[in-house]
């Protein structure tokens, strides 16, 4: 859906995988690299434990393709849910280790400066979906941030901001429609 | 009311779908969504697949490019997934041939008779030595299939625009002595059917494509827009 042009190939691409097809598997990996590796390094932002968390969702991919079923959504949702998770779970571990504070605690809207952007993906995208982060408010682009990019859950967020739990909830779902609108998810 | 209600189910739809919640909440939320009613558990289902989707598309603002080692690392531990596989692999060959010797014993000639002579495109898929690289390309994807041991490749393109007017995309095999041309692709060229055969491989360690005016050039003139390493 992001891609209209991509998305049916991914699906071809994934059902391939879950059959085995090594080929398949690498061209899954050259379509979806950039998006994987941005997403795991904006939330773990370290390029180490980003490599490391990459490569293991990509083991998942070739282990679980079988499981992805096209009708519950796209494959790069399906994709890119399972790499947000196991980034996820990797900053909490780190968060049990007690090291989080220091790393993460910033969860700033900043990307890191040396990252390359993906020329791949169109720069037209970017400033689309740049503008519908922009178009949130400034309270609902800090939940989306801290959540989704931070790793924390709903509950950490509340006190992170010293609001209460409902009106995270609220900002979340509000900023989450904010964005499908803009974005014209239907 | 001490017991949640549906609705409070329904809230927690975003932060579920965000993986904004602890692990012990997830399995409670799934143990409650297993009990609840069908329209609930629905409409839960479409709001997660909503925002999954959406963060799908707000991954483009956070793409990034991995360090090209990891594609290695990447491939390298799904190979070594794959022994038993192989195996299996091994084991259905071994037993195909002894049912092609056991025909002839019979014989069966008719089963030993050669197939005709494969195309270049069969070979090269056929290949044991078949690597596939792909690329993007102007916002597609160039995707090349060679063998060494064939010494050719395909190249198929896959939501590559049209070169603008006057102009061509050309292929450049590259090797120590510099780039040789591997032919051009006009607008057909692009098109999901076309499929583009490089004929010698030689030495050549990449496959770049550039944009040329006209019919294409003797040595490209404009910048590489795709590098694919042959490798």
């Amino acid at each position: 859906m992001t891609e209209p042009s991509h998305g049916s190939d991914l699906d071809a691409l994934l059902r391939r995988v879950a059959r085995r097809d090594a080929d398949a598997f690498a061209a899954l990996y050259d379509h979806t690299r950039s998006r994987v590796y941005g997403l795991v390094m904006r939330v773990l932002r370290d390029a180490g434990y980003s490599e490391e968390t990459t490569q293991e969702i990509y083991l998942e991919v070739w282990r679980t393709a079988h499981a992805y079923d096209s009708a519950k959504g796209s494959a790069l949702s399906w994709l890119l849910t399972m790499a947000h998770r196991r980034a996820v779970d990797r900053v909490r571990s780190e968060q049990a280790a007690g090291q989080r504070e220091s790393r993460y605690g910033a969860a700033s809207v900043e990307r890191p400066g040396d990252l390359v952007a993906d020329s791949a993906i169109a720069a037209d995208e970017r400033r689309r979906v740049a503008a519908c982060l922009d178009s949130l408010t400034d309270v609902q682009r800090q939940c989306i941030e801290l959540a989704y990019y931070g790793g924390l859950t709903y509950s950490e967020v509340s006190q992170r901001l010293a609001a209460n739990l409902s009106t995270i909830k609220s900002r979340m779902r509000d900023a989450l429609r904010g964005l499908r609108g803009c974005l014209g998810v239907s | 009311m001490t017991e949640p209600t549906e609705f409070d189910l329904l809230e927690l739809a975003t932060p579920y779908a965000l993986n904004a919640i602890s692990d012990t909440e997830r399995a409670a939320l799934d143990r409650r969504l297993a009990a609840a009613s069908r329209p609930i558990a629905d409409r839960f289902d479409d709001e997660v697949r909503a925002v999954r989707e959406t963060m799908a598309i707000v991954s483009a603002a956070t793409s990034a490019e991995p360090p090209a080692q990891l594609r290695d690392a990447v491939l390298a531990a799904v190979q070594s997934e794959k022994p038993s596989q192989l195996r299996l692999r091994t084991a259905l060959l071994a037993a195909a041939a002894a049912i092609i010797v056991g025909l002839a014993a019979f014989g069966i000639g008719i089963a030993l008779r050669p197939p005709p002579t494969p195309t270049m495109t069969e070979q090269i898929m056929a290949a044991p030595d078949k690597r596939t690289v792909a690329g993007q390309l102007a916002g597609g994807t160039a995707t090349v299939v060679f063998s060494r041991n064939i010494n050719a490749g395909l190249v198929e393109m896959s939501h590559v625009p049209p070169p603008t007017q006057g102009t061509v995309y050309q292929m450049w095999l590259i090797d120590d002595k510099g780039p040789q041309s591997a032919g051009t692709m006009d607008a057909a060229g692009v098109t999901p059917s076309a499929v583009h055969l490089l004929r010698n491989l030689g030495k050549s360690s990449v496959l770049a494509f550039t944009v040329e005016p006209g019919k294409g050039s003797v040595q490209p003139t404009g910048t590489i827009i795709t590098k694919l390493p042959l490798s």
